[in-house]
């Protein structure tokens, strides 16, 4: 059997244990539900309102930023388990990358993307997107009845 | 392996553009009115890297562990990039006022686009290529949509990073199909692995799937469907950009990975795909180029048919092919640049914005441009004596060599048919009496002309003696 | 006289002229033409040195020891390591029979044409730029010994033409000059795949002993020279001469224009000014033909044998097509544009016949045609200038009121008609006499000849309609010819009349190259190669 087959056999073992672990549940679990039970799991708050509202795009950018220094940590470590076999220029390698995550880091500060209120991303809001109006056909057959 | 101070050395050029973007970035982040000093810097700093690796040209050596390659063919990509990025930079001084993208990011992200491009041309290492392709390819969509106020711009930004995105997964699933073929993703030691033992078909469909990833970076039929929208839409002098170093950024990937790859059990696996690919961009893109009215996307359909040339010479598979491609790609890039860059200038805000009438009677408001602009086409449509001739002239030799007739049939026929569209627009700058003059201001402006003229004397130069270029750079 | 480059400075004077001429201020329209009148006069002093220089006995055609005024230096060529290859262009000027009528003519052609000129008015400084460029690109294309400098040539000259219809010309110039462009472009790059392929095949020995791909076109003409695997060697049993020659073939036979792809001549003539007018029937037309001989004929003589019946039935096609088409024509110019493809054909009715009569027939008809047609157009202009219309109904009895013109007039037609005494006579009857001594053509020739009467026809039908009979009212206050008129004229039915008489004149000239190339098209042993192989 090759590398790749084993990957297989691995695949198809995890999927029919799946199946069969819930399907053994389904035959000797109770059943008893109750509108508590059936709610949308919110730690422990009733569910308000729909989920697919608009997010301020404010938590993708700090998400981002979180994303990459977290990234940073995994590339770091292997950097760390094997610096010294190469000597001071790869210790200094390493120092490169930081500087450049630390000049980033400045950046993104002077930039004021780190500040939670910026003054200037609502004047940005209110001048952009200026998008063409459409008119919905439906809308446009509802004021053609009407009148 | 071994990390020794030469290695950094050899990667000088990369770490010349590496340190100019950080420059740029201190500076842009310190002071509201960089822009004006981040523009000439940006000039200044890929001039220098150009001229640098054409000095270096006959340092040829790998470093890294064979991550990455110097010298060489390597070296002329360089020196595409960033003289080409020097001439963008001339371009964009005025234009993006004009175009009221005043920003200072505007330079940070072409230089992060050029040093991603080199990336490109000197890895020897599949995930080298793909950071490379990653770095400029994002520039790009950022680049695209910089025009944030306007529709098209954000549409253009929007298509390109949608497909491009899409493609990006069939480039790593092909790395990935390569790597679980022969074990290792350099190519050096693909190549000797597939070399010793019977090639398995996954390493040809994994090939495969990297091939039609990159078709798609060079705008080649059937996966040029993002490359009207994108052209037109983007600012004028992101898309003189990305249709000529961008372009050639993905050849250099192309040509430079795929060609020692294939070629380690027979040049020629590939050739039918190639043949098929260059023969329909080459006839798609100079038919559908026949109907279109505005000049941005006319330039964008020629475009996929530059492509669909230049695909002749990998179809080749020799020698002859790739430093046909390489001449192809430089001429290219500078003719389509000095033709983007007019375009640029005569673009106007209104209505009239980039049709071909509104060049109508150029020939009188501004024999300069109008000059110039025929200039280019003649040379795009590949008449004698200038440089676009003996791109094709190079690659039609590789592929009559190789034994390939029919190709270079087609193409011939193909450059015949485009020969119309070009010349349009000379018919509509003299043969035609201008009747929008007035709402059609042309841009004054010395460096964008500047950057025109230098695209012009390069594009005879190499017509005139092809590879004068390179002779005078190493002779002192 | 070696080291005096002869052949660079008659090219390269329209060049030095068109940079002047650039310099000039824009106001300065009378020093600008003549600075165009000294550069194309300089060329035609230049191209009687040249005559006058010319050693009858040297054959040429494929031998360069014995082509004449030679000039050989590298003019591309760099080995630039792996990344662009290696290339060897020469810039290899020479001249010998076969070309020297041709650019005797080119330089005359230029002159008359650069006297029509003078009435031009719209952008005089561009025009005559453009104009000096064509002249260039002429003359360059006639003495181009190097494949690629030849191709060079041969666009550049495409580039003035077609400006020179599309802002000069009549109201239908864009279609015109575009169809132009495209016709010619299309035929091209045949011409270019042709090149390479040829380039590939071929190899020459350098001094140093190593041996290169070369574009010398007299390298290509000798079997042993080519390469054994080359896709255009006779060596290689899968070669695709026969293809390369259609190709070729092709290219050239737009230029001449060869029916079918005669379309574009009617529009380029009717909608350019008259010089270029001039210019096209009296040279670029032979620039086709010039190239069939030598190339098609020199290079693929194997195939040219096998292919001499279906060129005399093109040039029979031709003959009573483009006859047939004139004599259906209202407008002038259309007339002698399409007495042009007619006439045509005898050059390639005399190329088929392949012996030296007919293809020195054929050489003499491009010489003849070329000074009769541009004498018909410039005939054309003067009437047109006076009087703003082409349309041949329009006019009539014009012989009462411009005598001279009308004199004049009638020396063209008889030339055109081919009466005897007057040029067009000697070398349309060597055309026959030539085709008539070949069996296989004999029919075609025979069919052919009745090309004569129908050009009698229409060019006699034509006259009358013009010259003759009752003045048309609206004209009577017309001036005859001026002084400038003249000078274009004069020169022109001189020679007509001078070669109607002394034909040897061109004929000696030609006589020994032409003979050498007969021996190259029949002699020539591609086929024994090709059958060695098998």
């Amino acid at each position: 059997m090759t590398e790749f087959g084993k990957i297989l056999a691995f695949m198809i073992l995890a999927i029919v244990f799946v199946i069969v672990g819930i399907f053994t549940a389904y035959l000797i679990r109770p059943h008893r539900p109750t509108d508590e039970k059936l709610l949308t799991y919110e730690c422990g708050e009733n569910a308000q309102g729909s989920p697919w509202v608009r997010f301020n795009f404010r938590f993708y950018i700090v998400a981002l930023i979180f994303l990459i220094f977290d990234v940073e940590i995994v590339l770091l470590v292997p950097w760390v388990l094997i610096y010294q076999e190469y000597g001071i220029l790869g210790f200094l390698t390493g120092f490169i990358f930081i500087f450049l995550l630390v000049a980033g880091m400045i950046y993104e500060w002077r930039k004021g993307d780190l500040e939670w209120d910026r003054p200037e991303s609502e004047k940005f809001m209110a001048n952009t997107f200026k998008l063409p109006k459409l008119t919905l056909p439906a809308k446009k057959i509802k004021e053609e009845v009407t009148n | 392996m071994n990390l020794t101070s030469t290695d950094y050395l050899n990667i000088l050029p990369l770490l010349l553009v590496g340190a100019g973007i950080l420059i740029s970035l201190t500076v842009e982040m310190y002071s509201k009115k960089s822009v004006g000093f981040l523009s000439w810097f940006s000039f200044l700093l890929h001039l220098l890297v150009a001229y640098y690796s054409l000095y270096t040209v006959n340092n040829v050596s790998s470093v890294f562990g064979g991550m990455m390659g110097t010298g060489g063919t390597v070296n002329i990509f360089y020196f595409i990039f960033n003289f080409g990025a020097a001439i963008v930079a001339l371009l964009s001084m005025d234009y993006i006022k004009k175009a009221e993208i005043y920003f200072g990011e505007y330079y940070i992200l072409l230089q992060s686009a050029v040093l991603g491009m080199m990336l490109m041309a000197s890895a020897t290492d599949l995930v080298m290529v793909f950071i490379g392709l990653e770095l400029m390819s994002i520039c790009f969509y950022v680049l695209a949509g910089f025009q944030r106020k306007n529709v098209r711009s954000n549409e253009a930004s929007l298509k390109y990073f949608l497909l491009g995105s899409f493609t990006t997964g069939f480039i790593v699933y092909g790395m990935a199909l390569i790597y679980g073929a022969s074990g290792s993703l350099n190519i050096q030691s693909i190549f000797s692995m597939l070399s010793a033992e019977s090639t398995p078909i996954l390493f040809y469909v994994g090939t495969l799937l990297f091939i039609i990833g990159f078709c798609f970076k060079i705008a080649a039929f059937p996966f040029h469907m993002w490359v009207p929208d994108v052209y037109q839409g983007a600012p004028t002098s992101v898309t003189a950009m990305m249709s000529t170093i961008g372009k050639a950024a993905a050849f250099s990937a192309l040509l430079l990975i795929m060609l020692p790859l294939i070629g380690s059990k027979n040049p020629q696996t590939f050739t039918p795909l190639f043949t098929v690919l260059s023969a329909a961009s080459m006839i798609f893109g100079s038919i559908v180029a026949l109907a279109q009215t505005d000049i941005k996307r006319m330039l964008a359909y020629s475009s996929i048919a530059h492509a669909g040339y230049m695909l002749i010479g990998l179809a080749a598979a020799n020698d002859t092919g790739a430093s046909g491609i390489v001449f192809y790609l430089a001429a290219y890039a500078f003719m389509n640049l000095g033709a983007f860059g007019i375009v640029s200038l005569i673009e106007g805000n209104g209505d009239t914005e980039g049709t071909i009438e509104s060049y109508a009677g150029l020939s009188d408001r501004n024999p300069l441009l109008a000059g110039l602009l025929a200039l280019f086409m003649f040379t795009l449509s590949g008449l004698p004596p200038f440089a676009g001739f003996f791109g094709k002239y190079y690659v039609f030799i590789a592929s009559l060599e190789a034994g390939n007739v029919w190709i270079a049939v087609l193409g011939a026929l193909s450059s015949a048919i485009s020969a119309y569209f070009y010349l349009r627009i000379i018919v509509v700058m003299y043969f035609r009496k201008s009747d929008v003059a007035s709402d059609n201001i042309i841009t004054e402006s010395h460096t964008s002309l500047l950057g025109i003229v230098i695209s012009a004397i390069l594009v005879i130069m190499m017509g005139l003696t092809p590879g004068s270029i390179v002779r005078l750079i190493n002779s002192f | 006289m070696s080291s005096f480059p002869m052949l660079t400075l008659l090219t390269f004077l329209p060049i030095i002229g068109m940079v002047i001429v650039m310099m000039l201020p824009k106001e300065k329209r009378s020093l600008i033409k003549i600075t165009t009148l000294v550069a194309t006069g300089l060329q035609v002093v230049l191209a009687g040195f040249m005559w006058a220089g010319f050693n009858y006995s040297q054959a040429g055609i494929n031998n360069p020891a014995t082509f004449q005024f030679v000039e050989r230096i590298p003019w591309i060529t760099f080995d630039s390591g792996s990344w662009l290859g290696m290339i060897k262009i020469d810039y290899f000027l020479g001249v010998d029979g076969l070309s020297a009528p041709m650019v005797l003519l080119t330089a005359l052609i230029s002159f008359i044409a650069a006297i029509s000129s003078w009435n031009i008015e719209r952008s005089v400084k561009g025009y005559f730029a453009l104009f000096l460029l064509l002249d260039t690109g002429m003359m360059g294309t006639f003495l181009a010994l190097d494949f690629f400098l030849f191709y060079v040539f041969w666009e550049i000259m495409l580039l003035p033409m077609y400006f020179l219809i599309g802002i000069w010309g009549g109201p239908r110039k864009e279609y015109a000059a575009i169809k132009f462009f495209i016709y010619t472009l299309f035929g091209s790059v045949f011409i270019l795949l042709v090149m390479i392929g040829l380039y590939l095949s071929v190899n020459e020995v350098t001094g140093e002993g190593a041996t290169f791909h070369t574009f010398n076109i007299l390298s290509m003409m000798n079997p042993s020279n080519y390469t054994q695997d080359g896709i255009l060697s006779p060596f290689n049993p899968d070669n695709l001469r026969f293809i390369a020659f259609i190709g070729l073939f092709v290219g050239f036979a737009i230029k001449i224009p060869m029916f079918p792809f005669h379309t574009w001549l009617p529009d380029a003539h009717v909608e350019a000014p008259t010089p270029i007018s001039v210019i096209l029937a009296g040279v670029l037309l032979k620039l086709g033909a010039y190239g069939i001989i030598r190339f098609n004929y020199s290079i693929f003589p194997e195939i040219t044998r096998e292919l001499v019946w279906w060129i005399a039935l093109f040039g029979m096609i031709n003959i009573i097509y483009g006859a047939f088409c004139a004599m259906a024509q209202k407008d002038f110019k259309k007339l002698i544009a399409y007495s042009s493809v007619s006439h045509m054909g005898y050059v390639l009715l005399g190329m088929a016949s392949l012996n030296e009569v007919g293809l020195g027939g054929a050489v003499l008809q491009m010489f003849n045609h070329g000074t009769i047609t541009a004498m018909l157009f410039l005939l054309v202009g003067v009437v047109y200038d006076r009087t703003h219309t082409r349309g041949l109904n329009d006019f009539g009895g014009l012989a009462n009121n411009l005598p001279v013109y009308t004199g004049f007039a009638i020396v063209a037609f008889f030339a055109a008609i081919g009466l005897p005494g007057l040029s067009g006579f000697i070398s349309e009857s060597f055309v026959f006499l030539g085709a008539f001594k070949v069996e296989s053509i004999r029919l075609l020739t025979i069919i052919s000849a009745a090309g004569i009467v129908l050009g009698a026809g229409y060019m006699l039908w034509t006259m009358q309609r013009v010259y003759l009979g009752k003045l048309n009212e609206k004209w009577t206050d017309l001036k005859d010819l001026d002084f400038r008129e003249y000078t274009m004229l004069v020169p022109l039915a001189v020679i007509v009349f001078l070669l109607g008489i002394f034909p040897s004149i061109m004929l000696d000239l030609m006589n020994t190259s032409i003979n050498e190339l007969v021996n190259q098209v029949t002699k020539t042993d591609f086929h024994s190669i090709m059958s060695g192989m098998k």
